[in-house]
């Protein structure tokens, strides 16, 4: 009796839903039709036809838009990861600094991170690009040409590894404003540890600073996790923002493309799978390390 | 003859586990009559006045509560009917912790029998006081102590004019010298005539208000007795056994 | 006096070494961060007071404010702002006890109409089209109207991942987790393209609202995971115990359930609000002159051509003071409405 009441809501609720979408369906075929756009995924083979500045396979504008994406899913790649490292290492940094006991680390952790959490990434990632890159007058050395050379064209380190000013200050502006999100991840994790433990190895004789990396650390880290997973799918979704400073990453291009061709659907499509593939990797690859740390901490 | 206001007849419930709650259990509770349910953790008493008012189903018999029948997939609307008319008081209390205690106690008066709300607070005053806690009106739950909550609670569940109250190990949460205030209250209501279905460790209380106890053991009726007649000269061996344990 | 006052610096120097010169590392690295900060402070406040020019900042906040609004029309704008600032002091001011507190939440209902009625016009005003809107006005028009349409969706949403139904469930969690999976951006940017597409040929919808029902969109799946949360901090207990005094579902959720879970997620939708506010900013890649937008505009304008320090150090601020507002009356709301905390 119950059950079969349900069942009439659902088919109730469930054609209404249907209605919707054929209606919006129907709108759109009929937009598609006036503008001569009948969906398809055939455009991909067709050449680009625009350069990319950054290509870390071969790349020329006469090759197709599917191996353009594919180059801007690669460059979107290379920025994700090199980010997550270096924001994960700030992060850690600069949260145990505002847990610790030095009051001087603790108040510019927090100012740190009140300023990033307190501004828009945009506008930070522009700052790195317009003030911190494009308005170096000549070249900054430290401490000599062998080492790091900064100018308006990127960072140059140890004499052969070029990057642009581009990536640089994406990737600047990434890790600083992850990082900040990290710390207080971190710090949640290592306030979740009971205070007994600070006492338990002070009482052994361990200083601070092995103290926290050995005792509280571990501790914390099952409550950091996934916290942390988060913070790494929106680093990967807010990696699309190369776009204000002129980075080809796959947003970027996939922007370039749908301007070309007008093909919205399959663009938003296109991009809503590399999404969803990309969220699956850093899933899976924060499943790993849970799966590591529980089993390391049951030994 | 008057219509008992309870009757139950074989209810079964069995766990996904196996599990037995209740084993065949028939009985009856009659108006203005006040039962105490005894037994051992886990034998079932709980799950057995839960579903007096429908929070938990069972899997064959049938029941019947304040003249309304449910099987058992019974229909929300006869569900709530019941509840209506029936009271419950929680181990835990249960207060709602973001209402005051006055709109604890007028939020079901004013929502389900739609009374007005000068009605209901006059009411929900009325039965703070019975409870002696009237100055605490305005305060929330969190600013009372356990005996207080409790009383609370029985005040409103009392504020729909049950036909039936329901406790459910209502001294169990509380320290121990905060038991009697809420004992207490119940006595008056026994003395008030109200019907009350009471699940309860509390020997003397039983001893002096009950007017039958029940004693279950893995969901089975193991005896119905007088007071006088189980705590004294109990029928069944398990019934001492159990005594022999909670009286030292 | 002069004991008293040595026993004090006596303690702070004591203070001092305890906490920062514990072991070499530490010494070395207060010594360190001493120096670098003093060298930054120095190097910061001699760029701020000798070599900024902040005459693009001075001579521009109308445009920052309010955007190319017609310059005759801008009381208009203005007024709203200052509406705006009125209710956030009456609400962090206003004691808990008084009448007017319950007026509250209708009065800031009330003011996003009032918003469109100050700057669209067309009621006794001169109407004014929407790509006309701009600046500090627009930016928090953006975020309190998308907040305002996100808000009762995501509670939708929430209750709907809840539900018995299987249909609405998975409904629910499809819509939740695809919003959540990709970026702001996109979905922005195809809000601006696909809109249109899915409405019929005649319907046509400007700039503004086409981004706010982007931003609702989105922001509405990231509610519905905070108030799920709410959800599930919720004993099972309070459910039961509002059956048994009669409740019917819709009662229970109305009286029992939200009221809990508004207060639960409270920190969690302020953190919600404060991300829309800064993500308004991401309009001005997609062609909307709000804060950032026009600050963009005013770079490229070559009597200013180069200042972006100053620009962007001045959005910085205006930014960070506007989440702070909103972080001091989230925690003033939560600290004058509830004793659950207390739990």
């Amino acid at each position: 009796m119950k059950g079969l009441r349900s069942l009439y809501i659902q088919v109730g609720i469930g054609l209404v839903l249907f209605i919707l979408f054929a209606v919006l369906i129907n709108n759109l075929s009929i937009n598609l039709i006036r503008t001569n756009l009948n969906f398809s995924f055939k455009w991909l083979y067709r050449p680009a036809s625009f350069a990319l500045a950054e290509h870390p396979l071969p790349y020329s504008p006469s090759d197709s838009y599917a191996w353009a994406l594919f180059i801007g899913w690669l460059n979107s790649l290379k920025v994700i990861f090199i980010s997550l490292i270096i924001s994960t290492l700030i992060g850690f940094i600069t949260g145990i600094a505002r847990t610790g006991r030095n009051p001087l680390l603790k108040i510019i952790a927090a100012s740190y991170i009140t300023l990033i959490r307190q501004t828009p990434l945009l506008l930070q990632l522009m700052f790195w690009y317009f003030v911190g890159f494009l308005s170096i007058k000549g070249t900054l050395i430290f401490p000599n040409e062998r080492i790091l050379v900064l100018s308006n064209q990127g960072i140059k380190i140890f004499g052969d590894i070029n990057l642009t000013a581009e990536y640089s200050s994406l990737v600047i502006g990434l890790t600083v404003f992850t990082g900040a999100y990290i710390a207080e991840v971190v710090r949640g994790g290592i306030n979740s540890v009971p205070r007994g433990q600070w006492e338990a190895f002070r009482s052994v004789g361990l200083n601070e600073n092995s103290g926290v990396l050995k005792i509280i650390i571990p501790q914390a880290l099952p409550a950091i996790l996934p916290g942390l997973t988060s913070q790494y799918l929106n680093l990967a979704k807010n990696s699309t923002l190369a776009i204000a400073v002129g980075y080809a990453d796959i947003y970027a291009i996939s922007d370039t493309i749908i301007n070309q061709t007008g093909r919205a659907i399959e663009g938003f499509i296109l991009l809503l799978l590399s999404f969803l593939f990309l969220n699956l990797i850093i899933s899976l690859m924060m499943d790993f390390f849970n799966e590591i740390i529980t089993k390391y901490q049951k030994v | 003859m008057i219509n008992p206001i309870v009757s139950a007849n074989e209810l079964v419930k069995t766990y996904s586990k196996g599990l037995i709650a209740l084993n065949n259990i028939s009985m009856v509770v009659n108006k203005k009559e006040v039962l105490v349910v005894m037994g051992p953790s886990g034998s079932g008493k709980s799950t057995l006045i839960r579903t007096f008012n429908g929070l938990e189903s069972f899997d064959s018999g049938e029941l019947e509560v304040v003249g309304i029948t449910i099987g058992t997939d019974p229909e929300d609307r006869k569900v709530r009917e019941i509840r209506k008319r029936v009271g419950m008081v929680f181990q835990q209390f249960n207060l709602f912790p973001h209402l005051s205690i006055l709109e604890n106690i007028t939020l079901a008066p004013i929502q389900v029998q739609r009374k007005n709300r000068i009605e209901a607070e006059d009411h929900a005053m009325e039965l703070l006081s019975q409870m002696g806690i009237e100055k605490q009106a305005k305060k929330y739950p969190i600013q009372l102590s356990g005996g207080e909550q409790q009383r609370v609670a029985i005040a409103r569940s009392l504020a729909v004019n049950p036909e039936l109250l329901l406790f459910d190990e209502p001294t169990s949460a509380l320290d121990p010298e905060r038991v009697n205030e809420v004992l207490d209250a119940m006595r008056k209501l026994a003395q008030d005539g109200m019907t009350m279905v009471v699940v309860t460790h509390e020997v003397s209380f039983a001893k002096e208000v009950a007017d039958r106890v029940v004693f279950m053991d893995s969901g089975k009726i193991i005896e119905t007795s007088s007071p006088n007649v189980f705590f004294n000269n109990a029928k069944e061996e398990r019934s001492r056994k159990f005594l022999n344990q909670i009286i030292k | 006096m002069a004991i008293l006052l040595m026993k004090k610096i006596n303690k702070l120097i004591n203070n001092v070494k305890r906490t920062m010169f514990t072991s070499s590392l530490d010494t070395f690295i207060s010594l360190f961060i001493t120096s670098i900060l003093f060298v930054c402070t120095v190097k910061l406040s001699k760029w701020f007071f000798l070599k900024a020019n902040w005459t693009v900042v001075e001579e521009n906040i109308p445009l920052f404010l309010f955007g190319v609004f017609p310059a005759d029309q801008r009381w208009r704008p203005s007024l709203w702002l200052i509406i705006l600032i009125s209710l956030v002091v009456l609400t962090l001011f206003t004691p808990s006890w008084s009448f007017f507190r319950k007026l509250l939440p209708f009065a800031w209902i009330a003011v996003i109409p009032i918003g469109i009625a100050l700057l669209a016009g067309g009621i006794g005003l001169s109407p004014v089209a929407s790509r006309y809107w701009g600046g500090l006005t627009l930016t928090i028009f953006l975020m309190m109207s998308s907040l305002f349409l996100a808000f009762p969706f995501g509670i939708i949403l929430a209750f709907g991942r809840q539900s018995k139904l299987q249909l609405i469930k998975y409904f629910c969690s499809i819509y939740i987790e695809t919003l959540r999976a990709i970026p702001l951006i996109s979905i922005l940017f195809f809000g601006q393209l696909l809109i249109p597409l899915f409405l019929p040929v005649e319907i046509e919808i400007n700039r503004v609202l086409r981004s706010i029902i982007a931003f609702t969109l989105f922001v509405s799946a990231y509610i519905a995971e905070d108030i799920r949360g709410g959800l599930q901090a919720i004993p099972k207990s309070q459910i039961e115990a509002a059956k048994s005094l009669g409740f019917n579902t819709f009662q229970i959720t109305r009286f029992i359930l939200l009221p809990q879970v508004l207060q639960i997620a409270l920190p969690a939708l302020t953190n919600q609000a404060v991300g829309l506010l800064q993500n308004t900013s991401l309009m001005s890649i997609l062609g909307l002159v709000e804060l950032l937008g026009i600050s963009r505009s005013l770079l490229a304008n070559p009597k200013f051509i180069g200042q972006y320090m100053e620009v962007y150090v001045w959005l910085a601020a205006i930014y960070w003071f506007i989440c702070t507002i909103m972080a001091l009356v989230a925690q003033n709301i939560e600290r004058k409405t509830t004793l659950v905390k207390l739990i």
